[in-house]
């Protein structure tokens, strides 16, 4: 008894300098952040050294009638959209290049570039891509897809920007994924691939009935933390179009957050807490619903067997 | 425990540097992106001032990207700085939030006026009072910059005269050369700057009674023109995505674009970038609007309220704004000085008649009493400008006319600038 206290002491113990960091660095900010919502406070309060005013749901009816902010929802929710692919390709490269086959190592590393480049440089590369006399349009010139005369800007466009950036996200976040799901692939016993191969499975039957499935729980990691990201991109955005156009296409909820309380220089605390919390609900609940998709089928395979 | 040792030991590390600071009188001055070029420079200025003033030390920190923001932070922490350099629209906000010391509580009049032109002053006038000491100033059309080689490709022997010849011109070079022309500014990131296009041209902005008024036929006519000029790639595209000072200094310095409208500093950029079109480059005086008017504007320094040593910083401000240094200045870096003076000063003249910098220097370096903000900036600024910045590009993408975008901008305006 007296033993395992002590043993609960010292983890304890040992995550105590952890825990007063993030009480510090994460739980106090959410916590505050979450009481600002609801007040008033700007940069006239701060000069002042005056506290916040509380003003209950006020901020709520502001942001929810400011168009910006309606605007900035639906657009990261568009961005949502960027999360299947990435994933799903993601673990189909994985798949491929886990194989022992000459040059892989090669491979792994060229698609995991992309995360550790910086992003300001792979702005200036990405720029290049898709200004209107950049490689985009080059291309597809070649290829006879697109005459000179109709070349777009693809950052320009209003309805081609918040695509572009997408893509740039999908490079960026790929090496990642992978990597995380090769370490998924190693846990798989290569019996039971083999046993499917004897029994006439078809590569892509193998894919999805035996990779797949035994993958589950890292697709629920890696789609929970790329639906997260996702949702809070802000930093793919402000170096292609730090004004969030053209004609605001680009303009995401984060951003609003960001401009209400960093961007200009009147530092709306209030409202900029009250719309980082609507973004914060809306990442739990489509954490929760990812938990469910991911789970859904888990119990009827469990009877099955 | 080592982790925990260690952190006590960072705090009283910490707690100890920051009671030295305490024993003497030390300043501490923001200045905005001139590290690391021009550290040689404001440390020199500091070594004097050091000199002249002793007991007092200052303490130099650059701040880039971050600069309003950690300003706000550091206010609201009481780490205050005494000094903080900050431009026209940072300077009202911070003014408009009780945040800055009038500049007429720490300096009398008598000084101000014999130091700086008057109409620099008044840039940093927020609610009849000055809230910033004018720093190193500019004339965004300044002078102007050609590529003598492209001019002469498209077949060009005189040099324009006004902002509509150097937009036909730059039709002509568009056509002849493929390269653009002039890059006018057209949605800055900060800021109004098609604001800036009216008021060249002398098209007002305010009506008598300070309502927003700029949509008038013949605002809409120019707005008109610029998009057209846009559709037909005489302008191009990416001017309503980046700055058009960047985006002019990039394209001419691969023989992309003709013209630099502007101040000195940009031919520094294009002298390191590309010394073959920098030999090609000539200087001869800015084409203006038919208002035949100049904008600008000017840095300030600013004396932070919560700033612990006032009476020092306000000292420190002066002499880092004074003209000697100015001068010296605008050497470097080829800035417009704020300063009475510097027109007539020897140091200023042009020692090289064929080096490009050099006369852009010399002919810039006393335009400093024409610098003229162009108007005030509106309340609520940051909303206001989002939405007329959003209407522009709206005309510019073809989804509304221009005299729709405009009628909607100003309607805005006068609901939201309170």
């Amino acid at each position: 008894m007296n033993k395992s206290r002590g043993i609960t002491l010292i983890a304890y113990g040992f995550l105590l300098p952890t825990l007063v960091l993030m009480g510090i660095f994460t739980f106090y900010p959410v916590i505050y952040g979450a009481y600002l919502a609801f007040t008033e406070y700007t940069s006239a309060y701060l000069g002042s050294g005056r506290a916040p005013t509380w003003v209950g749901l006020a901020n709520f009816q502001k942001i929810f009638s400011d168009e910006l902010f309606i605007i900035g929802i639906i657009n990261s929710v568009k961005y949502l959209l960027v999360v299947p692919g990435l994933q799903l390709a993601s673990l189909g490269v994985a798949v491929l290049v886990s194989r022992a086959l000459p040059l892989m190592t090669f491979f792994r590393a060229a698609f995991y570039v992309p995360v550790i480049t910086s992003m300001s440089l792979a702005a200036v590369m990405w720029d290049w891509v898709y200004n209107r006399d950049g490689l985009l349009n080059w291309v597809l010139e070649g290829l006879g897809l697109l005459q000179k005369s109709n070349a777009i800007s693809w950052l320009g466009n209003e309805n081609t920007a918040l695509w572009a950036i997408m893509l740039v996200t999908f490079w960026r976040g790929f090496g990642y994924y992978m990597v995380l799901y090769l370490g998924g692939l190693q846990a798989i016993p290569s019996e039971l691939e083999e046993a499917a191969r004897l029994d006439g499975a078809t590569p892509w039957q193998v894919f999805w009935k035996i990779t797949v499935p035994i993958m589950r729980p890292t697709i629920l990691l890696c789609s929970l933390l790329s639906t997260v990201s996702a949702l809070r991109v802000l930093e793919d955005i402000l170096v292609f179009r730090p004004d969030g156009g053209p004609l605001n296409s680009t303009y995401t909820a984060l951003m609003y957050v960001y401009q209400k309380a960093l961007g200009g220089s009147r530092f709306d605390y209030g409202v900029a807490s009250a719309a980082g919390l609507v973004v914060a609900v809306i990442g739990f609940g489509l954490s929760y619903l990812n938990f469910r998709l991911t789970r859904e089928d888990a119990p009827r395979r469990t009877v099955k067997a | 425990m080592k982790k925990r040792t260690l952190l006590a030991l960072g705090l009283l590390g910490a707690v100890s540097v920051a009671a030295l600071a305490q024993s003497g009188k030390q300043l501490e001055f923001w200045s905005w992106y001139l590290s690391p070029k021009f550290d040689p420079y404001l440390k020199s200025v500091i070594a004097d001032f050091e000199k002249a003033n002793p007991g007092v030390t200052v303490n130099l920190v650059d701040k880039q990207d971050n600069m309003v923001r950690d300003l706000q932070a550091s206010i609201a922490l009481g780490k205050a700085p005494d000094v903080v350099n900050l431009w026209q629209d940072s300077t009202a906000s911070f003014a408009q939030d009780g945040l800055l010391t009038p500049v007429s509580d720490l300096t009398t009049n008598d000084v101000l006026n014999a130091q700086f032109w008057p109409n620099t002053i008044g840039i940093f006038n927020v609610g009849n009072k000055n809230y910033g000491y004018p720093w190193y100033g500019w004339t965004d059309q300044g002078v102007m910059a050609y590529n003598t080689e492209l001019l002469k490709k498209a077949g060009l022997t005189q040099l324009p005269k006004t902002t509509s010849q150097l937009l036909q011109y730059s039709a002509i070079i568009k056509a002849k050369t493929g390269a653009y022309g002039w890059l006018p500014p057209i949605k800055d990131p900060n800021g109004a700057s098609f604001l800036g296009q009216f008021f060249l041209e002398g098209l007002a902005i305010y009506d008598g009674n300070g309502k927003a008024a700029f949509n008038t036929v013949r605002h809409a006519a120019l707005l008109a023109k610029f998009v057209r000029l846009m559709k037909d790639d005489v302008i191009p595209q990416d001017l309503l995505r980046k700055e058009a000072f960047q985006l002019n200094n990039e394209l001419y310095s691969q023989g992309k674009s003709a013209f630099i409208v502007g101040g000195a500093q940009a031919l520094v950029r294009v002298r390191d970038a590309n010394k073959d079109i920098y030999a090609k480059t000539r200087i001869t005086e800015a084409p203006l609007g038919s208002a035949g008017v100049q904008t600008g504007g000017s840095m300030s320094l600013v004396i932070p309220k919560a700033g612990k040593n006032q009476k020092e910083a306000a000292a420190f401000a002066l002499f880092m704004t004074s003209n000697k240094y100015q001068v010296q200045f605008a050497k470097l870096a080829g800035i417009v000085p704020t300063t009475k003076g510097a027109e007539k000063d020897a140091d200023l003249k042009a020692a090289n008649p064929n080096d490009a910098l050099d006369v852009a220097t010399s002919m810039v370096a006393g335009t400093g009493r024409f610098i003229n903000p162009g108007w005030a900036a509106p309340k609520n600024t940051d909303g206001v400008y989002k939405n007329f910045n959003d209407n522009i590009e709206a005309a510019f993408l073809g989804k509304k006319t221009a005299q729709q975008a405009l009628n909607d901008a100003v309607a805005f305006w006068n609901t939201n600038a309170k």
